[in-house]
């Protein structure tokens, strides 16, 4: 079968390029310019799926986004593998191979088709949650199979091959839709001088122009078409982009559209000289105003057997014949409540093929279109529809009938008329669903028998997405909408000569949604609403009958308007049904609510290049080249890579991490171990006011810190709570470095900064952040004097430079500042220079500390150490509910400084002076093998009946080489008072483990290892 | 506050060289990004061209704008670019002042003259309270230039702001979102664009640079990082 619906001449399609693709494995013909179903529908192929529910097949029914069934599955291999993609919207290209997403084993015999006739009847709406609902434990296992009888595409089982991009796009004014509106608005906008970003979903701009037999000025609708575009395409500040989908209107005016850059040329994006070129594009449009051009979808008639293959809406129809040369039939009846439909008639009479019958539920219709059929000899059924198609896998007939619309019955006699297909159209639908996006909900026109938008600011609607149907009107208000859009922008609206075009006498439109039929509806054959998700007026009425009055509980109980096509084509019809059955009016029913995406958009254009390496940024510190020729295993820490530690390898076996861990740890407290501590966050405070307003910050005193000092702080929030910690350091009288947590860095500048200027303006300093201007090494161990006077000009005499100080001088040649801090409890300097010399003081280093064996060491080192000496890190030990006095550090605490600090306040509250507040402690297990986990839970009472009283929980836990024993710090209501007490903590696997509530601190308890 | 003072900073603020000098091994934050990510040569086919300026000295100013005013003037020669995202580039082709936000600028200056520059402001000062605060290791200057549309679509691929000329002309710069991270992008002329990066972030900036301007076979120019700031 070669393409036996094909026109001889005519269409936008180019003749001379033939294209080869499969579709369910057989191999057809098409032309470049086909979409994939004008191409399926030229090759006869009625069958394009199996419905959802029923596994009824299904053919194509529309030209464009609304279609519902002819939803495929593309890529010949698995790595180019897409879902759900419209055959409406998808254009031939060499090669192509689709499959139908649903049917099983195939389209054409299809075992579960059986099961959709057999229990047609025994599958009402709620038919999985009434079925399937007991027993429970069984819903995994009836789930894996209603999947795989019922649903849409797969996701490709293998990475995918293509790069995707995000453009950040800017405009004055941006029109979606470039049918007869969305031009006229454009070309007012782009010659009056704007920036005009012009979006359009098709493959050619241009939409209804593009197979409208009406002259524009005299000439071909085409003509002006091209004349158009040209002139745009010329203008620097005018955008065009065909492929283009408006997915979502954002708050704002923000836009995102989804451009599909290469689909339309291969399964993967073809190379560019050489290089990799996007497959599709997210622009991420911010507009100053958004012109709403999206057209109308036509509705389709609701009547027995319309998803047969072989029902078509009546414009699609045109759409295949005029722009495709695709007639997809021999014998046509026309069901319409208008005149446009009768355009189906028309193109398909030109076309050569019999028009059987145009039944109109109109009395007497005297259109000029309606007249033109006529006067070739075409049978015009007054009052009457089409209330049944027959057939199997094709339409083989339909029983016409005169109809009481009103009174919703058959009001005479019915005939049977033999027809391969059959067009319908009742009334046109504005496409509203951007306008909608952000919440605002459509209004209901009588005069249009349609929602018109609601808009935000910012948007317009231009032509038939606001009920205009007339093609000189829908170019008349293009052109105006244009100018009032730039006119907004305060820009002087150009004038564009609106092209004129001859005006059709036309008779009103009726309403007409479902059909009546001699059965009532419930008795009816299948009367199908929404076809993607096999929902039919039967259904919404006995949804209506067993309660569900709120059109948004009908969707959900029915499946209305769920899937690819969100209700495109069904759902006004299926808000009149529901307003019918419930003796209501449409407005009264009301609709649901549209939602971002319009149509669906490939995961990789979301992504973007946010994938892979790329996926979030990496922090790197100055040395850490050093650190990964080194071997270190590394930690995230914030967006910071930090060395977790340093595994060695001897005689071909590398160290487990505990064991990398254990000898770091014993380097630090016996020899001298180095860590980077660059990432610490460091900001830089200068002014008269700044001692004034660390005292405000910090829970503790600043008044009398002298210059080169350093003091350990502790910040809370104005709750109370701890929030970070770090050490500040008088650099001179008015200038403070002050150190936070490496995670913390950003948020408490931010915090500092949001202090300052808005409480505390008259305060007069300034911060700046110096996070990535400073290296920071820290050399500790008993050994870190020896090997730092090696390098360094700084008297490093314990009474000269004394714990809690900071020198200036030089480290191996390198201005630095250095300060005796210790986060291991172990003699430590922090080596700070600016980060460009970092790597040659760290060699340095090196370099010198061989004889002393010095040990790089990582964060998990890092974490044992302080742990061991009950130092907290803030996040891990606290988690936003713990104050100072939780943590036993009043001592850190000024109650007595002159002004307020933040937080103060907050600790006086009842809740904050419990007694039984959860209070850190040490943990010493029992079993010196056993390391506690963090987060488990803390009883006092393990034969307790489950749910036993929990009373704390533990915040860190490591392994201590130099303690020979597990270790743990942990949150424990009345802690402090519970010094030597047993706690249990039972454990997932049964186990329970036994721990000494003891002191934080482990190792030196005096502190005297530090201030050698 | 005679216990506070002592003679380590008899200063109300510190001012520290902390510049290495010219015989120390610097590295820039790019050194580890070319070893690992590679540096492709400029060919024939680049349409753009990236290039690090490593040599250069950075210092915020934080105060008062008409008394940093009187102080730049006397000595930069330049008035401060008072105006919001104002640029001002000096004569020597390598300075230049920068707006940040209504008490912030950013000074960029040639390699090793921040301390120099910073005691000279500070003289010019006087008591007013104005900090400096040199950031030196912890930003380098990325200079772009070649093909302005491939410029225009490299930027608009990473950043959100609008790049397009009528909205940012020569001697504008902001602070804006760059890919998940934040940089400072500013325009000195016509044909280059420079991006102000945190040392840290230095290394996700150039591959995503490298990875989005690939359609452009974008082209590295290396001065040599190893001495690269001692240039």
């Amino acid at each position: 079968m070669r393409q036996s619906n094909r026109l001889k001449q005519g269409g936008r399609i180019e003749r001379s390029r033939r294209l080869t693709f499969t579709f369910n494995g057989n191999s057809y013909e098409g032309y470049a310019g086909d979409t994939l179903a004008s191409a399926l529908l030229a090759n006869g192929v009625d069958i394009v799926n199996r419905s959802f529910k029923y596994s009824r097949p299904r053919g194509i029914v529309a030209a464009g986004a609304e279609e519902p069934n002819a939803v495929v599955q593309l890529g010949s291999s698995e790595p180019s593998q897409v879902p759900n993609v419209r055959a409406t919207q998808q254009a031939l290209y060499e090669g192509l191979s689709a499959r139908s997403t649903n049917g099983w084993p195939n389209v054409q015999r299809d075992l579960m088709g059986l099961i959709g006739k057999l229990g047609g009847k025994m599958m009402p709406p709620g038919f999985y949650y009434k079925t399937f609902m007991a027993p429970a434990s069984m819903w995994l296992t009836y789930e894996r199979y209603i999947r795989k009888s019922a649903g849409l595409g797969r996701s490709p089982g293998e990475s995918d091959p293509d790069i995707y991009d995000h453009l950040n796009r800017h405009c004055d004014v941006l029109v979606i839709g470039a049918g007869p509106a969305g031009l006229t608005s454009a070309l007012v906008a782009a010659r009056s001088g704007a920036r005009v970003i012009v979006c359009d979903e098709q493959e050619e701009m241009g939409g209804s122009l593009l197979a409208s037999h009406q002259a524009l000025d005299e000439r071909p609708a085409a003509d002006w078409l091209s004349d158009v575009l040209a002139e745009m395409e010329a203008n620097a500040n005018v955008t065009l982009l065909a492929r283009t989908t408006a997915n979502g209107y954002h708050d704002h005016n923000f836009v995102t559209l989804h451009e599909r850059r290469t689909e339309h040329l291969a399964d993967t994006a073809p190379m560019v000289n050489g290089r990799r070129q996007a497959r599709s594009r997210l622009h991420r449009v911010r507009a100053g105003r958004v012109i709403m051009a999206t057209g109308a979808h036509e509705r389709p008639l609701v009547y027995a057997g319309n998803d047969i293959p072989g029902n078509f809406l009546a414009g699609a129809i045109s759409t295949y014949i005029r722009r495709y040369a695709v007639v997809p039939g021999n014998k046509l009846v026309l069901s319409t409540a208008n005149d446009d439909g009768y355009r189906a008639a028309l193109d398909w009479l030109d076309a050569g093929r019999e028009v059987v019958a145009v039944a109109d539920a109109r009395q007497a219709p005297d259109g000029a279109l309606v007249e033109a059929v006529r006067s070739r000899g075409v049978r015009i059924i007054d009052g009457a529809a089409v209330i049944e198609a027959h057939g199997e896998n094709r339409v083989s007939s339909v029983r016409v009938a005169p109809i009481d619309a009103a009174a919703f019955r058959i009001s005479g006699e019915i005939e049977t008329l033999k027809c391969d297909t059959v067009a319908s159209s009742g009334g046109f639908s504005p496409v509203i669903h951007l306008a909608s996006h952000t919440g605002s909900r459509p209004s209901w026109n009588d005069d249009i028998i349609g929602f018109i938008p609601s808009l935000p600011k910012g948007m317009l609607a231009a032509g038939s997405a606001q009920g205009l149907h007339e093609l000189g009107a829908v170019l008349r208000d293009g052109a105006a909408v244009g100018a009032a859009a730039v006119r907004d922008l305060a820009l002087d609206a150009a004038e564009v000569e609106v092209p004129q075009v001859a005006s059709l006498h036309e008779s009103a439109a009726m309403a007409l949604f479902q059909v009546p039929h001699d059965k009532p509806t419930l008795r009816a054959p299948k009367q199908f609403v929404d076809l993607q998700n096999d929902v039919t007026a039967a259904a919404i009425e006995l949804a209506t009958r067993e309660g569900f009055e709120s059109i948004e509980h009908v969707k959900r109980y029915t499946a209305m308007g769920f899937g690819t096509d969100q209700g495109k084509l069904g759902n006004i019809n299926g808000m009149a049904i529901a307003a019918r059955c419930l003796g209501r009016t449409i407005p009264e029913v009301g609709t649901t609510v549209f939602r971002p995406n319009y149509t669906p958009v490939t995961f990789g254009a979301i992504v973007g290049r946010h994938c892979r390496e790329l996926f979030d940024p990496e922090r790197y510190t100055a040395l850490h080249q050093w650190h990964v020729e080194n071997g270190a295993e590394f930690e995230e820490v914030g967006q910071w890579k930090r060395p977790w530690y340093f595994p060695r390898t001897a005689k071909g076996k590398r160290e487990t991490m505990h064991e990398a861990v254990a000898r770091e740890c014993l380097a630090v407290r016996e020899g001298v171990g180095i860590l980077d501590a660059s990432t610490l966050g460091k900001i830089d405070i200068q002014g008269p006011d700044a001692r004034e307003f660390l005292g405000r910050v910090y829970t503790n005193k600043w008044a009398k810190l002298p210059v080169g000092r350093v003091r350990y702080g502790l910040m809370c929030k104005d709750d109370g709570m701890v929030m970070d910690d770090g050490t500040t350091s008088c650099l001179a009288e008015d200038h403070f470095l002050m150190t936070t947590s490496t995670g913390g860095a950003a948020a408490v500048l931010e915090w500092l900064e949001l202090w300052h200027q808005t409480e505390w303006p008259e305060l007069d300093l300034t911060m700046s952040s110096v996070t990535d201007h400073w290296a920071t090494m820290t050399v500790t161990g008993p050994k870190a004097r020896d090997l730092l006077a090696e390098l360094t000009d700084i008297d490093l005499d314990r009474d000269a430079f004394r714990f809690m100080d900071w020198r200036e001088g030089k480290v191996a040649g390198v201005p630095a500042r250095v300060f005796r801090i210790s986060f291991t409890g172990e003699l430590a300097y922090e080596i700070n220079v600016q980060a460009r010399a970092a790597m040659h003081v760290w060699k340095a280093l090196f370099a010198h500390g061989e004889k002393y064996d010095l040990t790089p060491y990582g964060t998990e080192t890092m974490h044992v150490l302080r742990a061991e000496k009950g130092f907290i890190i803030a996040g891990q030990d606290t988690d936003g509910s713990v104050t100072p006095e939780d943590l036993g550090m009043q001592w850190a605490v000024g109650y007595d400084k002159p002004f307020s600090w933040i937080g103060k306040r907050a600790l006086t509250r009842p809740d904050t002076v419990r007694k039984d507040r959860k209070q850190l402690v040490g943990l010493r297990p029992k079993d010196a093998s056993v390391v506690l986990e963090e987060g488990a839970q803390i009883v006092l009472d393990p034969q307790h009946a489950i749910p036993m009283p929990m009373v704390g929980h533990v915040t860190s836990s490591y392994y201590s080489p130099t303690l020979e024993s597990g270790f743990a710090l942990a949150v424990v209501k009345g802690g402090h008072e519970r010094m030597g007490e047993t706690v249990y903590l039972p454990m997932a696997d049964g186990k329970v483990h036994e721990a000494e509530i003891v002191s934080t601190i482990f190792v030196d308890p005096k502190g005297e290892r530090q201030n050698v | 506050m005679s216990d506070i003072k002592s003679d380590l900073n008899p200063g109300t603020v510190n001012t520290y060289d902390a510049c290495p000098g010219a015989d120390i091994a610097q590295e820039s934050p790019l050194a580890w990004s070319y070893l690992n990510s590679g540096a492709p040569a400029p060919g024939p086919s680049s349409r753009i061209v990236m290039r690090e300026q490593a040599a250069r000295d950075h210092l915020i100013l934080r105060g008062g704008a008409i008394v940093i005013d009187e102080a730049v003037r006397q000595v930069l020669g330049i008035n401060l670019p008072a105006r919001p995202q104002q640029l001002t580039l000096c004569d020597d082709g390598v300075s230049s002042l920068q707006w940040l936000s209504p008490d912030e600028w950013l000074l960029i200056v040639p390699f090793g003259q921040a301390y120099n520059i910073e005691l000279e402001l500070r003289a010019a000062l006087g008591d007013a309270s104005v900090a400096i605060s040199e950031v030196s290791g912890g930003q380098t200057l990325l200079e772009l230039s070649g093909d302005a549309d491939a410029l225009q679509q490299l930027l608009m691929k990473s950043v959100i702001y609008d790049t397009h000329p009528q909205h940012f002309p020569p001697g504008k710069g902001v602070t804006t979102v760059f890919a998940k991270t934040s940089l400072i992008l500013r325009r000195p002329d016509d044909s280059r664009w420079e991006l102000v990066v945190r040392r840290s972030f230095a290394d996700y900036v150039y591959r995503w640079l490298l990875d989005a301007g690939d359609e452009f076979a974008i082209g590295v120019i290396r001065d040599g990082a190893q001495q690269g700031a001692s240039a």
